[in-house]
Formats: C-alpha cells, structure tokens, sequence
C-alpha cells in the first residue's frame, strides 16, 4: 500500500528566528517533490526536522498514521526515510562500501543483507568499481553520488534530498536528473529534493513547494509554479527568465 | 565468484595473520636467546599492547579520547591479584582485608578472567551517561573517571592495601602468556571492528549528524565499546601485575595513561595495526633512550647527569607526530595482503566521473 509523508502546521525559530512558519507538505510514495525556495527560507531547516536531527517548536510530522515528531534521528530512520546533506557528510575513513553497508546495517538490516542492499545502490549510482577506495579520497562529483547510494541503501520508502546536484556540471545534473527518475520507480520513492537549478526541477519533478522567509508561498505542479504571480514576484523572477 | 570470494575473505583476514606471526616470532627469539632484561622488555610490550588494544577497541573507533582506561587496567591488576594470591599471602600483604575476599583462590586465567569481569560490571554501570558527551566534555568526563577510580585504589584499604605496596603477588605472566594474549586481544579488537557495532562506531566518529540519520544510536553503539575497551584493560592490567609482582595505585595514573595513550597515538589510533606497531616502537624507543641516558650518566660524558631526557624526548616525539602526523603512523590503514588484480585495477581507474552512457 502506498505510503504518505506528512508535514503538518510546523514551525521552528531559532531564538526568535522565525525558520518555519506554518508549513504544511505531504509527499506520496512514488513521486518527486521539489522543495524550492531562496537562500535562507528553510528547506534544510525542514529536511533537518523530518530526519529528527531538529526539533520542531510546533506541528507534527507523519508517516501514514505514525506519528514521528518527537523521535530522534537514528528512530526516524527505521521508518524508512532516509536522506542526504548539503554539506557533503560522508563517513571519509570508511570505505565506499563501508558508508553504504552501514547505512543498512544501521536501520536493522542484518549484516550479509546489508552488504547486498550496499552493493545494489553502489552500482545503481555507479560507483561499484570505487566500492574499496576510501570515501574521503573520492572526487567532488562522486562523493555526491555516494551520498544518494548511502541513504538508497537504507531501503528508504522516503528519500529526502538536500541540493544533491550542488557543484555538479551541466552533463553530471542530466545524469542525476536520469538516475533519481529511475530509482523513483524501480522501488517506488517519495522523494523531496531540494535544488536551485530550475531546468532539472521542472524537469523532474511532479510538483513543486516553494518557501520564502519560512512560509510556502505556493505549491503545485511545475507549469502551475511557473505561472504563480507570488512565486515568480518572490523567487523565479531572474532565474526563471534564465529558461 | 567462489574464488573471488575466498580471495577476499583472506584478504580481509590477511591483517591478523601479518600481525600475529611476527609477534609470535618475537616472543619465540627472545624466549630462546634473549637475556633476562630483553626477556622482561619483550614482556611487558605485549602485556603494553593487551591496554593498547583496549583503548584502541574504544578510542579509535568512536574517536572519542579515552582517559579511563587505565583506571580499569588498575582495577583488573587488583581483582585479579587478589583472586591469584593464597590466603597466607594476602594476610600479610593486605593486613585489613574484608574476610570474603581472603578466602577466594584461584588459579591464574580465571583470576583474570574475573578481573576483567569486575570492570566490565562497573564499567557497564557507571559509564552509560558519560557517553552522551562528544569531543572535549567527553575527554574531561573521562578523565574524571580516572581520579575517581584511582582515589577509590588510594583509599579502599580493605582491598587494595591503600596507598601502601601491593606486594607478594606470583610471577606467572611469561613472555608466552603475554603474547598469547595479546594475539587473542588483537583477533578480538580486529573482528570488533569489522563487525556491525565496529562499524557502526567508526561511523559515528567520523560524521555525528549523518550516523544518526543512518539509523545508529551513537551513545548506545559508545557505550558497548567503553565497556568492552574497560574489559580487555583490566585484562592487561591482571597480566601486568603477574608481571610486575608489586605495585602501588599509582602505577595506573597519568604517567602510564600518558605511555599507553603515546603508544596508540604515535601507530595510529584508527587501526588494529597502528596499536600493535605504536606498542612496538614506543617501547623500544623508551628502552633505547633509557640505555642512552644511562651511559651518559655512567661515563660522565656531560659534566652533569641528565634525568628524565626518556620522558622529555618522546613526548617531544608525540607533539612532533600531532603535527605532522596527527593520524598516526599508520594513518589508520590495516597491513592487508592485496590479490594482485585489484591492487592494478584501483591505480589504473581514472579518479574523473563517468556515468549512464
Ligand atoms: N542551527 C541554527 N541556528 C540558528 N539559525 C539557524 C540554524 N539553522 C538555520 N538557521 C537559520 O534559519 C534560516 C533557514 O535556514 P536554512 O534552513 O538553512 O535555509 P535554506 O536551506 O533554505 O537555505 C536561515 O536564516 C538560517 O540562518
Ligand atoms: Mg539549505
């Protein structure tokens, strides 16, 4: 049966920062949401609270009926979400293996399962021929690639993506755009992604939720955003005009 | 795919085998043409490596700076001193001590294995909230942890004899005992560390926020490696006071926490294998200075004595290796024996990205 991610009435301040205000997403197995939104307008502060590293200072967080607000972060993960960072967080004195077979082993996959799961989100990111080499020793490009294999390999329902195509160059963004496409469907995902680069995100998303200073300033499918006075007043303007 | 597996396995076990031959080598010369002195020297390294790997089994894999373990080391000296001596023995040499404790004799391995014991259970309950610290706090709590333990060693005069010699203890670590040992400690803290939980834990040292969105319950995964690091300590410290014969608490203080910290530091903290070549060089370095600072005082070549040059030079030594090689020598690699094929195959793979064609 299909699973739904709740985001309902959350808001976070930061000692009087108001971060979030009343936003409220949910996000359905098998479809990709883009989380946009300028510089400083919460969308990591949001995937922070979902994945439990935050707390939220109001509003509830859901998976189906479960409530999952005031778990923390290594019990979020074994309801099956799963994300990456930013700011590259990759385990650097692990082997590339080792960041992936953790991850499983981590959310209760037993240890011989947990190095199948690692070594299926390896080769589906491309990176098993890197499988013994030392994380901290990979290129820019691969050590975001190995940051998606790392959360894929957590058998993720939900998969919560914060800038995965930051720094990449125009061939290695059409390449992502391909591959999370495809892994959305082969096992079925929800997946938030959070990007500036508005060609993939209209590309590849189903809908789009755009925040400013906190709070949604609209939500809906790609061509809906594109045409959202709000939005393209707010956000879109320069870089919409880019397309 | 059989073979490759088997390849792998061996290659993955590899570490264990280029470790424990030459130890067992070293311990083999030295037990047939060594003298006294080496043979003592030669001792005292692997019983050295036994806490090393202790330490190394928490501190190395959770990252997190270890000032307690040699608290348990005394902890395990005592227990397992007094389950070894006869109850003549521990009337003269602990006047005070409570009745239960007189009686109770056992022979060597098990009295270890009870030491070992006793410090894993006081581990087990009073380290658990300590393990919710990360960085500085963690390393100052621990430290506190070792001046409580060595106050409890100093005072508790109805086990430990107080400040006073523990004397009269049995000479039963040999060079064989100890090196034995340490090659089962080794085996243990390598299997440790490939194991889940070992995994687990080196994950959390190396990125915090990412392990627990992995699933891994840091203070849970720390806490299981404190206690077993506690256990294997006090393992080595049993094996020290059969070694030493006699001693006083403060034998498990700072200058033993600075030597054993050094030794682990300078190999690397991050390896099975920088522990056990951190023990051996660290060992033979302060061996090789304390023969110097002894000529030197013997034959009068300065005009005056020169005291404490051994401590002076290698902690110079470990500030030096912090800044040029704060990883340690090793850096945290493992020896592995590498099939030749995938060794040519990692340098000829080009390091550029390449995907979906
Ligand atoms: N831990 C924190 N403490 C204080 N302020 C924070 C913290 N994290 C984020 N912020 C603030 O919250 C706002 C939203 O930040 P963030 O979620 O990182 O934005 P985005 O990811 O959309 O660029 C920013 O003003 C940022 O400075
Ligand atoms: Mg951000």
């Amino acid at each position: 049966m299909a699973e739904q991610l709740s985001i309902e009435h959350i808001c976070k301040s930061f000692s009087g920062l108001q971060a979030l205000d009343d936003v409220t997403i949910k996000l359905h197995q098998g479809e990709i949401l883009g989380l946009i939104g300028p510089n400083g307008s919460g969308k990591t502060t949001l995937i922070n609270i979902i994945s439990g590293l935050l707390a939220a200072t109001s509003g509830k967080v859901k998976v189906g009926n479960v409530e999952i607000t005031k778990l923390k972060a290594y019990e979020v993960a074994t309801h099956r979400i799963s994300r990456t960072f930013q700011t590259i967080r990759l385990f650097r004195n692990l082997t590339v293996m080792e960041n992936a077979e953790v991850a499983a082993v981590g959310v209760g996959i037993s240890r011989k399962n947990a190095r199948q799961k690692a070594m299926t989100a390896l080769s589906e990111m491309k990176l098993e021929s890197y499988a013994d080499l030392l994380a901290g020793t990979l290129p820019y490009g691969l050590e975001r690639r190995l940051e998606i294999a790392r959360a894929l390999a957590m058998d993720p329902v939900f998969l919560l993506l914060d800038e995965p195509g930051a720094g990449l160059n125009e061939e290695e963004c059409n390449d992502l755009l391909v591959v999370l496409d495809h892994i959305r469907k082969k096992y079925d995902l929800g997946i938030l992604i959070v990007e500036h680069d508005m060609r993939l995100i209209m590309r590849l998303c189903d809908r789009l939720h755009v925040l400013q200073s906190g709070k949604t300033i609209g939500e809906g499918t790609p061509e809906e955003i594109q045409e959202n006075p709000a939005v393209i007043d707010a956000y879109l303007g320069e870089s919409g005009k880019e397309n | 795919m059989k073979k490759a597996n088997l390849t792998h396995w061996f290659s993955s076990y590899s570490t264990i085998i280029i470790l424990t031959v030459p130890m067992l080598i070293m311990a083999g010369l030295t037990d047939l043409f060594a003298g006294s002195l080496l043979i003592r020297i030669v001792t005292a390294l692997f019983v050295s490596m036994v806490v090393v790997l202790g330490m190394q089994v928490f501190m190395g894999n959770s990252g997190i700076l270890a000032w307690a373990h040699v608290g348990f080391m005394g902890i395990g000296a005592y227990i397992s001193s007094i389950c070894s001596m006869t109850p003549t023995t521990k009337e003269i040499a602990i006047p005070q001590i409570y009745p239960f404790l007189l009686n109770l004799h056992f022979s060597f391995i098990p009295s270890l294995l009870v030491g070992a014991l006793v410090a894993v259970v006081i581990a087990a309950i009073i380290s658990y909230p300590l393990m919710r610290l990360s960085d500085t706090t963690a390393a100052i709590s621990s430290f506190a942890l070792l001046i409580i333990i060595n106050t409890v060693l100093i005072h508790w005069d109805k086990v430990t004899n107080g400040p006073r010699t523990l004397f009269g203890i049995e000479e039963l670590t040999t060079v064989w005992t100890a090196v034995f040992s340490a090659i089962l400690i080794l085996i243990f803290a390598y299997l440790f560390k490939e194991s889940s939980l070992g995994l687990k834990l080196r994950a959390s040292r190396d990125d915090y926020h990412a392990a627990q969105a992995m699933g891994i319950n840091i203070t849970q995964v720390r806490y299981y490696s404190f206690v077993i690091g506690a256990g294997i300590a006090s393992f080595g410290g049993g094996l020290f006071a059969h070694y030493i014969t006699s001693f006083t608490p403060s034998a498990f203080y700072m200058a033993e926490t600075f030597n054993i910290l050094t030794m682990l530091v300078v190999g690397g903290t991050m390896g099975v294998s920088g522990a056990v070549i951190g023990t051996i060089v660290v060992t033979f370095a302060r061996e090789g200075l304390r023969a110097v600072e002894n000529f030197i005082n013997l034959n009068h070549v300065l005009p005056f004595d020169v005291v404490g040059l051994t401590e002076v030079l290698l902690a110079t030594a470990l500030i030096l290796i912090l800044i040029f090689r704060p990883e340690g020598i090793l850096g945290g690699r493992e020896f592995r024996w590498m099939p030749k094929k995938s060794a040519k195959k990692k340098i000829e793979e080009p390091a550029s990205v390449q995907v979906n064609e």
